[in-house]
């Protein structure tokens, strides 16, 4: 008649399950969802879709623009973008109910505006990165505005002429 | 075999590495092997084909080792060939012994070890089936690519891109089913309920006479993405993937071999931690497996409580790593997610609950009349039966054998804590459900002597290398047994990652368990492997009489479970 007990057990217990939606859902304070990019601080250096292991964080450069995207629907909230994000641009939040009808409300996408080579006019970093990347290294303002080929055409080019002063 | 030696000497400590190249030495001497040591307590023999049984004959049979693995690898890049890696555990020792085979890319031959050692069974068949590295000796049969999968493509070879879908085959036997097709439409695949799986009973009346499993309906090519897409820190995401259940041992698992081969020194408080929430992971586990259990015996009272009780224990997760499952806190060097004072405190608080809870619902559950009748004497998996199978987990421990990787393998922080290792000779159903009951209180009692040991410092290291070409095993006691990785280093990604969950070890030992039994006992012996799929819903049913099938039926067999 042991097994009776289950009642005592029962009663103890109560009422477990909470009426959801209409009550607070049952998440602790260290509950990961989805992820917010601020896009005032975002510089757009793509540290955050080189770690995400689902690649639901996506980079693509097209002419002018480069475009950070976000897919909610791959997204295994691991938080890893948050980690590396330089400028801690990336916020996790609790938002956890994204169910939708339209795919496409997954989406959150982020423009950057990308500087133009002035010696070949291609343009290459975004503009937001080159004055992050300049603000800590004094004197690098001069190749700010040039391509990486460009670049290293350029100061080969300043170094034989600087050593080339130096024979004259 | 017990060595009285053993005893003084620290498992899986250089000096029992060294005491088993010794012993390898002596026993393998006839042979022309070579015996070199591997990263950590592995070491790799080198054999040719022609004396690949005698030495699994030795390894196996003389030294009493277990068969833990083998894997096959496309090496042809290297050098020329096609290896094959025999991973035997010597438990007494806490070593590895890896016996490798090459076999040349013009005859790609290697012969069986399946009748010296059963539980390389399925293994071989699986290097068969995605390398195409022939078998000899052996029944062969298809086990993983699926019947309409052209003959000559083998997925796992380096020549063969990532993400090809060849035009399906068709076929006209079934390769699995040798009598009569009563032909009745068998959907293997239960999208509804949990995982898909196929068993074919054949009965006498109502007791069964033979089993005939096919599996890996959902095999998802796991090994060959992390082999050819994704780079070594994104495949702990991955792993915590394979399984819904344990997801956590098989990252730990991942990370922990790929430390091992880069020699990367985690920070202490980082193991605490990882073994903590493994063990976090076992008590929910366990919990969710005697509801499920309670429910294919009808008793679903006890499954809705034990459920009621396990929801604590998965906020307690959630609360510790950020997510209810998948966690996601494994990286290669340590973890990503500190505790403080504040979280032992609750974490303390949820166990002392917790604990008391279990105990009163166990000792009502266990006193129900019918759970006991039923649980009782069913499923029986002998001894000897157990041992040839190289089974693992609560399947191995219910059946006298004394296997945990926590003792025999120790890894993480398992060395700084006391534990129990719960052991029962009957070897059935019962016995599987109290060993379960039991490493759900050592479980607790291991979390608190982490908790009240837990050193300062550091939770990962950032900067490492990892070297191509470094062979290297770990394995984690999951809750459902051992769970190991094989892998073999490569550029930025592993050039050979191989992964054994435990149910792949265990599910052969259901043929026997399930001979003899009754048709509605079946449903609750095989759930009492804990197998990672749990749709035993729909099985066909064949009857047999003087070897002729005389009728067959798909029947709701958990219904049938549910009334006796």
């Amino acid at each position: 008649m042991k097994f009776l007990k289950l009642f005592v057990v029962a009663k103890k217990a109560g009422t477990v399950t909470r009426k959801y939606p209409f009550e607070e859902p049952l998440i602790t304070e260290e509950f990961r969802g989805e992820i917010k990019i601020d896009p005032e601080k975002c510089v757009g250096c793509g540290a955050c879709t080189l770690i995400c292991p689902p690649n639901a964080l996506t980079m693509r450069d097209e002419g002018n623009v480069r475009l950070i995207r976000y897919f909610v629907g791959r997204c295994i909230f691991c938080g890893m973008c948050a980690e590396v994000c330089p400028t801690n641009a990336i916020a996790i939040t609790k938002e956890f109910e994204l169910a939708t009808l339209d795919a496409d409300d997954l989406l959150r996408d982020l423009l950057h505006k990308r500087v133009k080579c002035r010696i070949c006019g291609r343009p290459f970093l975004t503009t937001r990165l080159t004055k992050y990347a300049n603000k800590d290294i004094p004197g690098s303002d001069n190749y700010a505005d040039v391509c990486p080929e460009c670049r290293s055409k350029l100061s080969i080019k300043n170094i034989l002429k600087y050593r080339g002063d130096l024979d004259d | 075999m017990k060595n009285d030696g053993v005893k003084t000497l620290a498992k899986g400590s250089d000096k029992a590495v060294d005491t088993v190249l010794k012993l390898l030495k002596e026993k393998l001497s006839k042979y022309n092997v070579r015996i070199s040591r591997a990263v950590a307590n592995n070491l790799i023999v080198d054999v040719s084909r022609r004396h690949l049984r005698d030495v699994a004959k030795i390894v196996h049979n003389e030294l009493g080792a277990y068969v833990r693995t083998c894997v096959g690898c496309d090496e042809r890049n290297k050098n020329g060939c096609f290896a094959v890696y025999h991973i035997f555990g010597l438990d007494d020792y806490g070593v590895n012994v890896i016996v490798r085979t090459l076999a040349p890319a013009n005859d790609v031959k290697v012969p069986s070890i399946a009748d010296i050692a059963p539980g390389a069974d399925w293994c071989e068949l699986e290097f068969r089936d995605l390398l195409g590295i022939d078998v000899t000796g052996r029944p062969v049969y298809r086990l993983i690519l699926p019947e309409d999968w052209p003959d000559n493509l083998h997925p796992l070879r380096k020549d063969v891109p990532y993400g090809i879908r060849p035009p399906s085959v068709k076929r006209e036997e079934d390769t699995l089913t040798e009598l009569e097709s009563p032909g009745i439409p068998v959907g293997p695949y239960h999208p509804a309920l949990h995982e898909p799986e196929y068993f074919e009973l054949y009965v006498e009346g109502e007791t069964i006479i033979d089993v005939r499993y096919r599996g890996f309906h959902i095999h998802r090519g796991i090994e060959k993405l992390g082999e050819s897409k994704l780079t070594y820190k994104q495949i702990p995401f991955i792993a915590e993937r394979i399984c819904g259940i344990c997801g956590f041992c098989h990252s730990t698992c991942y990370v922990m071999a790929v430390e091992k081969a880069a020699k990367i020194e985690v920070p202490e408080r980082a193991e605490f931690i990882r073994a903590m929430v493994l063990e976090i992971e076992r008590i929910h586990s366990h919990l969710l497996w005697l509801g499920v259990a309670c429910h294919l015996l009808g008793y679903d009272a006890g499954f809705m409580h034990t459920w009621r009780i396990r929801e604590a224990i998965m906020k307690l997760a959630e609360y510790l790593t950020g997510s209810r499952k998948t966690y996601g806190i494994n990286i290669i060097g340590g973890v990503r997610k500190d505790i403080n004072k504040e979280k032992i405190q609750n974490v303390l608080r949820t166990l002392n609950h917790i604990e008391r809870e279990v105990k009163e619902l166990i000792d009502v559950m266990l006193s129900v009349p019918e759970v006991k009748r039923r649980l009782t004497g069913t499923g029986i998996l002998t001894k000897g039966e157990a041992r040839k199978l190289s089974v693992v987990g609560p399947v191995a421990r219910a059946s006298g054998l004394n296997r945990d990787v926590r003792k025999d393998y120790p890894y993480l922080a398992y060395k700084y804590v006391s534990f129990k290792v719960p052991v029962y000779t009957e070897g059935d159903n019962l016995s599987r459900t109290l060993v379960r009951v039991e490493e759900i209180f050592e479980s607790i009692s291991i979390i608190r002597q982490l908790l009240d040991r837990l050193p300062g410092g550091d939770i990962k290291v950032e900067k490492y290398e990892i070297e191509p070409d470094k062979v290297s095993t770990a394995a984690v006691e999951a809750p459902r047994g051992e769970d190991i990785h094989f892998l073999i280093t490569g550029k930025g990604r592993p050039y050979r990652w191989k992964v054994r969950a435990p149910t792949y070890q265990n599910i052969p030992a259901l043929r026997p368990m399930l001979r003899e039994q009754l048709l509605a006992d079946a449903p609750i012996t095989i759930a009492s492997i804990d197998p990672c799929f749990s749709c035993t819903d729909r099985a066909i049913i064949i009857e047999i009489r003087n070897g002729k099938v005389v009728n067959a039926k798909r029947i709701n067999i958990v219904r049938l479970s549910r009334r006796r």
